[in-house]
């Protein structure tokens, strides 16, 4: 995905409140450095699912990362947060972690509403590049009766500026004749 | 029958919020949150001596056959540490414990299980963690590589 990796470029997340969910205390940690060395100060910490169901229902949030947990309660979490009408926080963007997405969970990961899967171990710069990406990019929003979260139909790049002249999204590649 | 559907573009704060005055370039912002991970060195390689060890104790419980009870909880001891050696910059472990990973799911779902596999993966792991710092990145490479074999060769029956 065309992410930002320009270290120059600034950004800052002192005023973001984030919900951190992971059940294993290590992998919160883990979490919490990487967005402690982001600069974000505004963390609420969660263990559990309930914890964080209950911040959800007490403070407005502007980003959650939560685990898949190994008993996929983290997909339940999504689902039920896309579905609570808490607002805003039902429309917050949400970055999934999951350690080893097994056959079975496929469907639930791409279904359960989150901005995006991302899978473990994790580095900084991943988490980076997707929380601006996330930021930059307003996804559309679908609520129906089968699915509510962000359109899971959306492009990763459009053509590129000041080149996309054409009518057609290949009229900006080089090298592709018509066809 | 027609499904109700609303589509519409949320109002986001961390689009507006992540562009306020201050905060850090992204290549700062990076080194920073590496040096934190770094702190956690010692408590992650502790953890995985622990899954380790725990890891040993399913291997020989299971007895050379599939038990779903001992396949299923070793799954998630296994899935429950992958990204933890990640904070000791250790990916080669990582890789092992996906591929261990992805086998123990096929035999959770399969019903099979394959001894040698297993012993395989465990053996890596004890290597991986005795050599933590002075591998030859080379070899750990073919090792890898080996495993991920192992996993596909079994996942294919």
């Amino acid at each position: 995905m065309g992410f930002s990796s320009d270290p120059r470029a600034r950004f800052n997340l002192e005023q973001v409140s984030i919900l951190l969910l992971e059940e294993t205390p290590l992998g919160m940690s883990i979490l919490v450095q990487v967005m402690n060395g982001f600069g974000a100060r505004k963390l609420q910490r969660c263990d559990s699912v309930a914890k964080a169901e209950s911040v959800v229902r007490e403070t407005e949030l502007d980003l959650l990362i939560v685990d898949a947990m190994a008993s996929g309660g983290g997909y339940d979490f999504v689902h039920w947060l896309r579905n609570s009408g808490i607002r805003p926080n039902c429309y917050a963007p949400v970055l999934l972690t999951a350690a080893h997405t097994p056959a079975a969970a496929v469907t639930n990961a791409r279904d359960c509403g989150a901005h995006i899967v991302m899978a473990k171990p994790l580095t900084p710069k991943a988490v980076l590049d997707r929380i601006v990406w996330v930021a930059r990019t307003g996804r559309r929003f679908v609520e129906s009766d089968k699915f509510v979260g962000p359109d899971r139909r959306f492009k990763d790049a459009g053509v590129p500026e000041k080149v996309g002249i054409g009518r057609r999204r290949e009229d900006a590649v080089p090298g592709k004749g018509e066809g | 029958m027609s499904e109700s559907s609303k589509i519409h573009v949320p109002d986001m704060p961390l689009g507006r919020l992540i562009r306020m005055p201050g905060g850090k370039t992204s290549g700062q912002a990076i080194a920073d949150a590496e040096q934190g991970l770094a702190s956690l060195q010692g408590e992650s390689m502790k953890e995985l001596n622990r899954v380790l060890a725990k890891a040993e104790t399913f291997y020989a419980r299971a007895d050379g056959k599939f038990d779903a009870l001992v396949v299923s909880a070793f799954y998630d001891l296994i899935n429950g540490a992958i990204g933890l050696p990640t904070a000791g910059k250790d990916r080669a472990i990582d890789t092992m414990l996906v591929s261990l990973a992805d086998l123990l799911d096929y035999y959770r779902s399969s019903g099979d299980w394959g001894d040698k596999s297993v012993q395989v993966h465990l053996a890596t792991f004890q290597l991986l963690l005795k050599t933590e710092g002075i591998r030859d990145l080379q070899g750990t490479e073919l090792i890898l590589a080996g495993l991920r074999k192992v996993s596909r060769k079994a996942a294919k029956g």
